[in-house]
């Protein structure tokens, strides 16, 4: 299936800025499940100077500096992709149980083990604490598949918290999520990754897309018409699987990967430092991911 | 002498270790008195070098002058062989960490290091990925902190990585040892200091994304960094610009420095600022250190900044435990230099064993730049020690324990008499094509205390000159030492930052404005205390001057009875308060800082008087702490002799240069508008005769012209006399006309920025059009009085001047300095799931 992704982001300043520099992570990155075919940014005003690289996470980052003063700036990333088939439904009741993923990540030398204990620490926006473990852990049984369990995991937080744009921002402490059990996905999945984190198993932060309109007969998800974000967990020996807490699934042909990270902050859609702008602007963001005729070409 | 610690220059049996014998020897030769004098002259030559170290503190002023101990800190080349072999190695193996960890992380997968012991560490910066310097080497200065135990082998406690200091310090200490003690420096064959630097030059260079005539800069916080000193020395002696962050901008994809020509690429920086700082765009969000898109620029390779970007990871102290795995893995041998006992809380076998033993361990965190500050288990109370273990099983993996390491101890000078106290080194190695170059010695610091177990220029130390000395006269000779401290090339004077250029120019505006302030107080306290009593008007006439020129307002502008009869409390505050714009010690604190972040353009003999004129403040604070004293005017006079001196050396000494300019444009600006403001302030309304004369003669004293007006018009006090010898007469360097026509000058001689054409330009119209009012101005009119008793004539010319002044100010400071404000993040940006 070939989709057609377009994120605009607009910034209108309430002065001039005078330069501004900024990095977008907004290209989707190639993965068993996706191949991006093409992908591009405008800018309005022109860039002064932009470059293209992959970052410590293997991300396409986009970094381009605007040298001439504007009070308004249009960011518009357009990429098509093509979605593998995948295979049906994950077996996920069987596989490393949840006491041999601690033992392993613990003793085992394989150097991928060893490299996804980074996902087990701290992160800028992500500190594990006692309550969440708490929460969490009840999911958890020594003899239960690690995946079943984070899987029931991803259900409960689905079931337990309500989707309430209003209710957090960006520097929300996962502390009043919890204790509100309200927030939207980047916090669902911060939580979840916390929550796995304090329980020893390693997690990351996927930031992406959902189709806008779903085919026929299927509901609209949360997270449409906007980047959405889940997480993975790493179980030892079997590699990395995705959850999405928000809509209670697992991500598949309708998921489109564009970065993972630690956390939000390392795979930020868009950031950037600006001279001048006064002390407000207005941001307005939309996205739409379209799905192509099988014959249609890009 | 003796002490129960090992003490470096004696031998088991007590005697002298050869390399001491002969230093001590002379030293002691010299005799008590002679010691005395040559350790006042070093004080005298580092505070006159402003040799300073700044102590983190509330008062920002003022630096702890550097403190340097007469006794060098003596190594013989065979020992320092040895230690040079160990030190080299060892910079290699931090190399290929660095360039490891940046990279395929090969010591994490193949578990030589825990995960964690990189990937928490906050010295990791996941950002560097991908940053790559020419050449062989990443890490391009790696310093090394290091004591001599019992048996005379040094361990090292820390290794420096991010952007060490102390090599410039080292520079200093050689500068002022050879200064004054000129003989045993010379008979004691030391090895130069001059060839570590001129590698480090040369390999500046080579990093280079461009080799012809490529533009290094150092890149300092700060004047408030507490090693700024340093970050100036070292820019001088290699001959590079002093740049902090607001010089520098990133601008289609490189990296460029303002100056007043324009934009300058920047090819290579060396990096005194931790990295962390440098760029608000991928580091650290809210920092006003950084240059935002510098990264980017770095990892294209378009910009070469040592030490690079991440390289503070090299710091975290728990390597040090790992360090004989990783040498095996990468030398495939054991390091030849060993490192202290280190136990990282982060493995549970160290952790037991580190809370287990706290009162015999040093605790440290493993970033440096963190709130925990190292603690010695042995000087900690019961409750501390609770508390610290409570902390480290918190966070284990934050936290290290070295085994508690007694320097061996070496002579020192203590107020005449020798002691002894423990030592550490700080040695440098840097990068050269070949591999790594050591510089001969290092940094010696020691202990405030015969026991101290901290020794650190934050604490408080006493550092020494370091001497590796041949046995026999070294093959080559180092020529003289005055050679060895010679700056390596001639400063970039072409093109300053805009902001040394506009700090110049500030510079003259203050020192300006505070001499004239000294002036006219000096005067008034004469007359208000004066043998004759002057007139009511005459009074109030003098102290609203007083506010006029200071701007301190209301003041005595505000006409109240009570402060003009009782104007002590109002002159006093005029004078010492800091707080209020416009005060003496305002403009001067102001001047001040402005020299600071000038400094490395300054001479020794500038940078004297700037101390001088700190004593200066001082003591007047001290001399007018319990009020205005009988005749108050004294105090006064060292700080106008002081201005007066520096304000000639400036002039005689400084080069022509375009800062020159820039501070000779400040002075005569504000000299141009202090004089009409006092012209206007004292003449402006007619009184009569008698109050005039007097009013005319504060005039002429203030301006320095009461003797030449005596001479030239016998003792008739006339306005018109007054005004044309303060106003029109370009004999007079005090004049108006003149620092107009000065000003004229300096206008037409500055560089000049785009397009260039026929058509003056506006600060050439703007002092054009002053220069032409006073010229047709008729001194008949502008001593004539009117029917409201005003000199309205002289009041609109005199405004007129300030007018076109003050627009000649805003042109300039447009056209030549940097107006842009700091960077800002912007936040919050998109969030997800919206």
């Amino acid at each position: 299936m070939r989709y057609h992704i377009t994120h605009t982001t607009h910034y209108q300043y309430a002065a001039p800025v005078g330069r501004c520099y900024n990095l977008a992570h907004t290209a989707p990155r190639d993965t068993e499940r996706q191949t991006c075919l093409h992908s591009r940014i405008h800018l309005k005003p022109d860039a002064g100077f932009s470059n293209e690289r992959l970052d410590y996470f293997g991300n396409r980052v986009f970094y381009f500096a605007i040298p001439d003063s504007h009070r308004e700036l249009t960011i518009t990333a357009e990429s098509e992709l093509l979605m593998h088939p995948q295979p049906t439904a994950l077996a996920l009741d069987f596989g490393t149980s949840c006491q041999e993923a601690l033992q392993q990540m613990r003793y085992s030398r394989l150097p991928d083990v060893l490299l996804a204990r980074e996902y087990l620490l701290n992160s800028p926006m992500i500190r594990p604490f006692e309550a969440l473990r708490a929460y969490a852990q009840s999911s958890f049984s020594p003899e239960r598949p690690l995946l079943a369990a984070v899987r029931e995991l991803s259900a409960r937080i689905y079931q337990d918290f309500k989707y309430d744009p209003g209710f957090t921002n960006l520097t929300t402490p996962l502390e009043q999520v919890l204790e509100h059990k309200r927030g939207v996905c980047q916090d669902f999945a911060h939580l979840a990754i916390a929550c796995l984190r304090a329980l020893g198993y390693p997690a990351r932060y996927v930031s992406g897309y959902l189709e806008t309109l779903p085919p026929p007969g299927q509901p609209k998800m949360i997270g449409a018409d906007a980047s959405h974000a889940w997480f993975a967990v790493y179980s030892p020996g079997e590699g990395w699987f995705e959850f999405d807490p928000t809509n209670n699934q697992i991500p598949a042909g309708q998921h489109i990967v564009t970065a993972w990270g630690r956390d939000y902050s390392d795979v930020t859609p868009l950031s950037g430092v600006i001279f001048g702008g006064g002390d407000s602007h207005q941001l307005s963001v939309g996205v739409t991911v379209a799905r192509l005729s099988e014959s249609r070409t890009s | 002498m003796k002490s129960t610690l090992h003490n470096e220059a004696f031998a088991p049996d007590g005697s002298l270790n050869p390399g001491w014998r002969h230093i001590l020897g002379s030293l002691q030769q010299l005799g008590a008195a002679a010691l005395l004098e040559r350790d006042q002259k070093a004080k005298r030559i580092l505070r006159d070098d402003g040799a300073t170290y700044n102590v983190y503190s509330g008062n920002t002023s003022a630096g702890r002058v550097w403190e340097l101990d007469l006794v060098p800190a003596v190594i013989t080349s065979d020992d320092w062989s040895n230690i040079e072999a160990g030190l080299l190695e060892r910079a290699e193996l931090f190399n290929l960490i660095l360039k490891d960890c940046y990279g395929p992380r090969e010591l994490v997968r193949s578990g030589v290091l825990p995960p964690e012991l990189l990937f928490a560490h906050r010295g990791f910066l996941r950002a560097c990925q991908g940053i790559s310097l020419p050449g062989e080497h990443q890490l391009i200065i790696h310093a090394v902190d290091m004591v001599r135990g019992p048996n005379g082998a040094f361990t090292v406690l820390t290794d420096r990585t991010q952007a060490p200091s102390g090599a410039g310090y080292a520079l200093e200490n050689r500068t002022v040892m050879s200064r004054v003690l000129p003989s045993l420096f010379r008979d004691s064959h030391v090895q130069r200091l001059a060839h570590f630097f001129q590698r480090l030059r040369i390999k500046l260079a080579s990093l280079a994304p461009h080799q012809d005539e490529p533009r290094v800069v150092v890149l300092t916080p700060g004047a408030y960094n507490e090693t700024f000193f340093e970050h100036a020395f070292l820019a001088n002696y290699l001959g590079y610009p002093l740049v902090q962050s607001g010089d520098l901008m990133v601008n289609n994809g490189f990296v460029w420095m303002k100056s007043l020509e324009g934009l300058t690429r920047v090819d290579v920086i060396l990096r005194r600022t931790d990295d962390w700082y440098c760029d608000p765009l991928e580091l650290k969000g809210d920092s006003q250190l950084g240059i935002p898109g510098i990264l980017e620029v770095a990892r294209l390779g378009r910009v070469a900044i040592a030490n690079p970007m991440g390289a503070g990871v090299l710091e975290n102290p728990a390597l040090l435990k790992y360090l004989p795995q990783i040498s095996r893995q990468l030398l495939g041998r054991e390091p030849r230099l060993a490192s202290v006992r280190t136990y990282w809380c982060g493995e549970a076998n160290d952790l037991d064993f580190v809370l287990a033993h706290l009162p015999e361990l040093v605790i440290k965190a493993i970033y440096r730049g963190g709130e925990f500050r190292t603690q010695m288990g042995a000087e900690l109370t019961r409750d501390q020690l609770t508390a610290l273990a409570r902390m480290i099983n918190a966070e284990p993996a934050r936290f290290v324990a070295q085994e508690m390491l007694q320097a061996s101890s070496m002579p020192v000078l203590l107020s005449g008499e020798f002691a002894a106290r423990p030592a550490v080194l700080r040695s440098f190695a840097v990068a050269s094509d070949s591999g790594y170059a050591v510089m001969p010695g290092g940094l010696t610091r020691t202990g405030r205390e015969a026991g101290a177990r901290v020794i650190t220029n934050q604490t408080g130390s006493l550092n020494k000159d370091t001497w590796v000395v041949a046995r026999a006269a070294p093959t080559e000779r180092a020529a003289s030492a005055a050679a060895d401290v010679r700056p390596l090339a001639a400063a970039h004077m072409g093109s300053l930052p805009s902001r040394v250029v506009e700090n110049l120019f500030w510079f003259g505006r203050y020192a300006e404005r505070a001499e004239a302030v000294l002036r006219l107080l000096r005067a008034v306290f004469v007359l208000l205390d004066g043998a004759d009593v002057l007139t009511t008007n005459c009074r109030h006439t003098l102290l609203r001057a007083v506010s006029h020129v200071t701007t301190c307002y209301p003041g005595f502008c505000s006409d109240k009875a009570e402060l003009l009869a009782n104007p002590e409390d109002e002159l006093l505050d005029v004078i010492l308060d800091g707080a209020r714009f416009g005060s003496l010690r305002s403009s001067l604190d102001a001047m001040l800082v402005c020299a600071e972040e000038t400094k490395e353009l300054m001479s020794s003999d500038t940078l004297r008087i700037i101390n001088d004129i700190r004593d200066g403040i001082t003591q007047l604070e001290t001399s007018m702490h319990a009020g205005l004293a009988a005749a108050p005017e004294e105090a006064l006079d060292p700080l106008v002799t002081t201005l007066l001196a520096l304000s000639g050396l400036l002039h005689e000494s400084m080069i022509r240069g375009v800062g020159w300019r820039f501070l000779q444009l400040g002075r005569r600006l504000e000299r141009a508008l202090q004089t009409t403001t006092l012209v206007n302030s004292l003449l402006g309304s007619a009184l009569p005769d008698e109050d005039e004369a007097v009013l005319l003669q504060t005039m002429l004293l203030t301006l320095e012209v009461l003797i030449t007006y005596r001479r030239r018009y016998r003792g008739r006090l006339e306005v018109v006399h007054g005004l044309e010898l303060v106003l029109i007469d370009t004999s007079n360097p005090r004049s108006l006309l003149f620092q107009l026509e000065q000003l004229q000058k300096l206008v037409d001689e500055l560089p000049p920025i785009g397009i260039t054409s026929r058509e003056l330009l506006g600060e050439q119209r703007a002092i054009l059009d002053a220069l032409t009012r006073l010229r047709l101005s008729r001194l008949v009119d502008l001593a004539a009085v009117d029917a409201q008793r005003q000199r309205n004539t002289l009041l609109t010319t005199l405004n007129e001047q300030r007018t076109l002044l003050q627009a000649l100010g805003s042109l300039l400071s447009d056209k030549y300095f940097d107006h842009r404000a700091g960077p800002q993040q912007l936040v919050p940006a998109s969030r997800e799931g919206e």
